[in-house]
């Protein structure tokens, strides 16, 4: 999850109170920052700047530094301040008005005003990564949400957040110096090349634009450089998102909004006015507090946690972790603060619970209950299998399961044949990990291929998973056990295998019988399929000279894989 | 020197000199002669053996004589097998008179093949000795008297036809007929050759004699290089000794059959979890998106559900069905919750989307199957699985890699029996007594917490992630007690233990490094 970047001394300054910083030791924030899931990656003692990583994908409101130090914040003050911008607005609000076709497009928008905190080098940093991270991760990559800010005094309300004809509408796009039409943005500005899909199909597109039809953005793609080029000393500021989820969209802002109300900024809601039905309304006044209430039974906490609590002790902990609580006789009512809309079950509000109070307020306990351990019957047989094959003189070796056509299939001269088939992947990152083996003799080989310095004679065996094509079968092939051996040396032959083979089966107690088949990796006349109960186990020859020169190996190797998995099912 | 180290670098040849003065009385004298009689052995060896015992000081010369040895020359050889030129010539003539021949010298020089010198010498003697005489016309007469010399001369040929003899064997009369026919300077063409030989007599040092007798007890004892069956059958191996080696040199190579040593720290994680009640679970490769996330509660949303995160199957790409009631109530808890008490995500649940098929990402999809099938209750579980991530490889990420995860499940199951349980895979997994649990996200449980362990070598780690099913994941899958999930992440102390820098080098397909690796668990 996301790695963000913020300055020690920002940080400093939001976890105290106004012109009153709270200094940490980095010893310190690590301890702190089990609140917030994060952990400190680096830092630069010089610039004082921090590479925090935060693993919790269900809080965006922690990637950042202003909810980092919100939520230690609180810890340390012992409860939450409120936002009064989330109280009921009087008066006439500024307004955004919706276009009805935006219904099919990305329908949603959320904006708020943001005005006496004069913004520093540090907090623009950021709002533009706060920007960017939660767009690019919880807005998938802008698909879902996407943000932009703007300089409030360029800006006259009512802003219209509509459809636009794609070579009519024209701006200076951030990072442009000539104005051009929507469609050239998607063709030529980096952020159009970058987003544009998210719009594909659309002959008309989104744009904001304020009461005197001049543009604010082009969402998700890009901001007009006029209005939308935030500076460091700016001190109002225009935040709006918009997308295609109502909630995440509110969330988002809402993020934003207790962000800039954290250094300061007075919020102004704006009064969004939708011509078609959202799950908030037609009229939504945002930001909004969008949490419910909640109640959970103390005895539910208890039970999860394993240890007895006080109503009061669950108060307080919720409390200096942001909740809003109220308390019933053996129970307690939750509501989330406004930048949170994580609470999908009553355990969630449990771990909330153990964090506040910290892991280390509970003892631990051993599970009291007796089990009995035991190993599948499978790896049982392959455990016996490897021992037989060490006894005879065998090295085991290791491979990977993910590998090669080339090799699995290929070098093996089974291209076109049954024993060919194998399970492919679609989203190939590289040919040499694009297939997962069908049978375990290639993996031997790769060894013998790369080892021929190694002193001789070679006796390798490997024991593992093979994937086996087979469409009858629920997910379209079989993972089963196999067991596979070579022997390479000058004057390795048939029989030398063959005694192995004989004695491994003799051991494992099974009776089998060879059958000459015909098998392209191996020498005409000099291959069988192994017979256990009518049923074919597995194979033994000498590997075919071909297959030996694709492998660059200039040994004789004899070889011979039995299908484990298969010969548990005949016991 | 300790005469049994001494004894063990003797050679053999000089083993059998010493025996063969073991084999004679104490202080026996021995000549070079008596030496080789009694060993057998070929000149050239006997006198490096002499001469190697005499370097060491364990043999020392008594005396040193010089004989004069009478053998035969190529000729002497001639006279041996055709007779001498004094008895031919002697017969010739008596052959001549019994039948009234002319005898002259040009006749034996002719008839007879004989040098005239020889001739000529040969009838000086004979006439000297009034076995011939001379008559007129240069004709040879025998007398019928018998030659001494000639007789003399066929006892000498006779006598040193087999081998040389010392000159002072023979008589006065013989030695000077020796001496007559003898080589010398400006006579070569003659029958004998006399030689100084130096003869050597040898008697045991004191050395000797403790070398000899260490040596009695091995005596008879035949040297053999290796013990045989049939030494063993017959029971001849009391009478051999065995040739001892030099035990410091380095052994040949020998290519030792073995487990892999990752395989092997996997197999104690086995059975460290068995040990402590887990029983193993088994999944497939492949695995529906439906039991890989869905069932864990992973919104189809969520970023990690990526066409990045995770491998698809190219063919066939969906699962026909996902099995019922779970599909439906999964479904349905993603949406809104269904029977869990949860509001859910809040989406619409694509069913064909929770059909694709991927290479499992995570161990808890094993987990989630498991769930499915009315798992024991209190039960506990694990699973050693291979999973697959979608990243570029590199000495920290490999695509394939084990995920050691599992479940506990009954009624005693809370938040602080789960610390109880991650506080005995500290110590029975990392040996660590000090641990620390740090909250944590995990999409499918809540609350969340790692496990960091102090681990005697490794120091602070993180060991492990844990936490309690989301009920979300629990209810639609029919279980209604609590369940821990846990997780360890074991590949860096396995990498330690393996002392290998390189997450891949785990799989690595160097065999030399697969055959010298040991692991130190």
């Amino acid at each position: 999850m996301p790695t963000i970047s913020i300055f020690k001394s920002d940080l400093e300054s939001l976890l105290g109170s106004p012109g009153e910083p709270r200094t940490v030791s980095i010893d310190e924030l690590q301890e702190r920052l089990a609140l917030v899931k994060g952990e400190v990656k680096d830092y630069q003692e010089d610039t004082g700047e921090l590479r925090v990583e935060l693993q919790d994908s269900n809080r965006p409101d922690l990637w950042c530094c202003e909810g980092i130090a919100r939520q230690i914040r609180i810890k340390l003050g012992g409860t939450a301040e409120p936002y009064p911008f989330l109280s009921k607005q009087s008066g006439r609000l500024p307004r955004l008005l919706v276009a009805p076709e935006l219904e099919r497009v990305r329908p949603y928008v959320a904006a708020c005003a943001a005005t006496g905190y004069r913004v520093t080098e540090q907090g623009l940093a950021q709002l533009i990564q706060t920007q960017e991270k939660l767009a690019d991760i919880f807005g998938h990559k802008r698909k879902t949400v996407s943000i932009g800010i703007y300089r409030l005094q360029k800006i006259r309300f009512p802003v219209t957040y509509e459809l636009a004809n794609p070579d009519e509408v024209r701006f200076i796009p951030l990072g442009m110096e000539t104005a051009m039409t929507l469609s050239e943005m998607l063709m030529v500005h980096p952020k159009g090349l970058e987003y544009g899909s998210i719009l594909a199909g659309q002959r008309r597109l989104p744009l904001l634009r304020d009461a005197d039809h001049r543009p604010l953005s082009f969402p998700p793609i890009i901001n007009s450089r006029e209005i939308g080029e935030v500076l460091v000393g700016d001190d109002e500021l225009f935040v709006e998102v918009t997308g295609t989820d109502a909630t995440m969209v509110l969330l988002t802002l809402n993020i934003f909004a207790v962000n800039l109300a954290d250094r300061g900024a007075a919020i102004q809601p704006i009064a969004v006015r939708y011509p078609f039905e959202t799950p908030f309304g037609k009229r939504v006044v945002t930001p909004r507090d969008i949490g419910r209430p909640r109640a959970i039974q103390i005895e539910t906490i208890e039970r999860a946690l394993g240890q007895e609590l006080e109503t009061t002790v669950v108060k307080q902990a919720l409390e200096t972790y942001g909740y809003q609580v109220s308390t019933g006789k053996k129970s307690v009512t939750v509501k989330l603060p406004p930048y949170r809309q994580d609470l999908m079950h009553a355990m969630d509000v449990v771990e909330d619970v153990a964090m506040s109070l910290g892991y280390g307020a509970f003892s631990p306990e051993m599970p009291s209950q007796f089990t009995v351990g035991g190993l599948s019957r499978i790896e049982q047989l392959s455990d016996r299998a490897r021992e037989l094959m060490v006894g005879l003189g065998f090295q085991e070796i290791i491979s990977n399961i993910l590998g090669s056509p080339e090799h699995y299939r290929d070098a093996m001269r089974l291209d076109g044949t049954e024993w060919g088939k194998m399970v492919e992947v679609r989203n190939v990152m590289s040919s040499n990990f694009s297939c997962l083996r069908q049978w375990m003799i290639p993996s031997l080989l790769r060894v013998e291929g790369a080892s021929a310095r190694s002193f001789y004679p070679h006796r390798l065996f490997e024991a593992g998973e093979v994937a086996i094509v087979d469409s009858a079968h629920e997910v379209g092939s079989r993972t089963e056990t196999v067991l596979g051996a070579i022997i390479a040396h000058a004057s390795a032959h048939f029989s030398e295998i063959h005694s192995c083979l004989d004695a491994c089966l003799y051991y494992l107690g099974k009776t089998y019988s060879l059958e000459p088949i015909p098998h392209p990796s191996f020498l005409d006349g000099r291959v069988g399929k192994i017979v256990v109960s009518e049923t074919p186990i597995g194979l033994i020859g000498e590997i075919h000279p071909e297959v030996l020169e694709r492998w660059q190996i200039v040994m004789p190797v004899v070889a011979f894989e039995v299908n484990l998995s298969r010969l548990e099912q005949l016991t | 020197m300790n005469t049994t180290s001494f004894c063990d670098n003797l050679h053999p040849l000089e083993i059998i000199v010493l025996e063969a003065f073991g084999a004679h009385p104490a202080g026996a004298v021995l000549t070079t002669e008596q030496l080789a009689e009694a060993t057998k052995l070929e000149p050239s060896q006997l006198s490096m053996a002499i001469e190697w015992l005499l370097a060491k000081q364990l043999l020392a010369v008594t005396s040193e004589t010089v004989t004069s040895v009478v053998s035969l020359t190529a000729v002497g050889k001639t006279y041996v097998e055709r007779s001498s030129p004094l008895d031919r010539i002697l017969s010739a003539a008596r052959e001549a008179s019994s039948t009234g021949k002319r005898l002259t010298i040009a006749d034996l020089q002719r008839k007879e093949g004989l040098e005239p010198s020889d001739v000529s010498r040969a009838v000086g003697r004979l006439k000297k000795e009034g076995a011939l005489l001379v008559v007129q016309g240069g004709c040879l007469e025998s007398t019928g008297r018998p030659s001494p010399s000639a007789e003399a001369m066929r006892a000498l040929l006779h006598d040193l036809r087999e081998a040389p003899r010392p000159l002072d064997g023979f008589s006065e009369v013989q030695q000077a007929l020796i001496r007559d026919y003898a080589v010398k300077r400006g006579s070569a063409r003659e029958p004998f050759r006399i030689e100084d030989r130096v003869t050597r007599s040898y008697t045991l040092s004191p050395a000797g004699v403790a070398a000899v007798n260490a040596l009695v007890g091995q005596a008879k004892l035949e040297e053999v290089a290796q013990l045989s069956p049939d030494l063993l059958k017959d029971g001849s191996w009391r009478t051999k000794r065995f040739r001892k080696y030099t035990i410091s040199l380095r052994p040949p190579r020998v290519a030792a059959g073995k487990k892999h040593p990752y395989r092997e720290f996997l197999d104690a994680v086995k059975l460290k979890l068995v040990s402590m009640g887990f029983q193993e679970m088994r999944g497939s490769l492949v695995e529906t998106e439906f039991w890989n996330m869905d069932a864990l509660f992973m919104p189809q949303f969520h970023p990690a559900r990526d066409i990045h995160d995770v491998y698809f199957v190219k063919e066939p790409a969906r699962a026909s069905v996902v099995a019922e009631p779970f599909f439906s109530r999964v479904a349905a808890t993603h949406e809104h919750g269904g029977a869990t008490g949860s509001t859910g995500w809040g989406y619409r649940f694509d069913p064909e989307r929770a059909k694709r098929l991927v290479l499992r990402s995570q161990g808890t999809a094993v987990s989630a199957r498991t769930l499915a099938l009315s798992p024991s209750v209190p039960g506990k579980y694990f699973s050693i699985a291979r999973c697959f991530r979608y990243d570029q490889v590199d000495a920290t990420h490999a695509t394939d890699f084990f995920q050691v995860e599992g479940i506990v499940l009954g009624e005693d199951i809370n938040f602080r029996t789960l610390l109880g349980l991650l506080n005995l895979f500290a110590r029975e997994v990392a040996q660590a007594k000090e641990v620390k649990f740090v909250p944590a996200y995990f999409p499918f449980t809540e609350p969340s917490v790692e496990l960091h362990v102090r681990h005697p070598r490794l120091g602070w780690m993180e060991l492990g992630g844990a936490g309690l099913f989301r009920p979300e994941v629990t209810q639609p899958l029919g279980v209604t007690v609590p369940v821990i999930a846990w997780g360890l992440g074991l590949d860096r102390m396995a990498m330690v233990a393996l002392g290998v820098h390189d997450i891949r080098e785990l799989f690595t397909d160097n065999l030399d490094l697969i055959r010298t690796t040991r692991g130190v668990f």
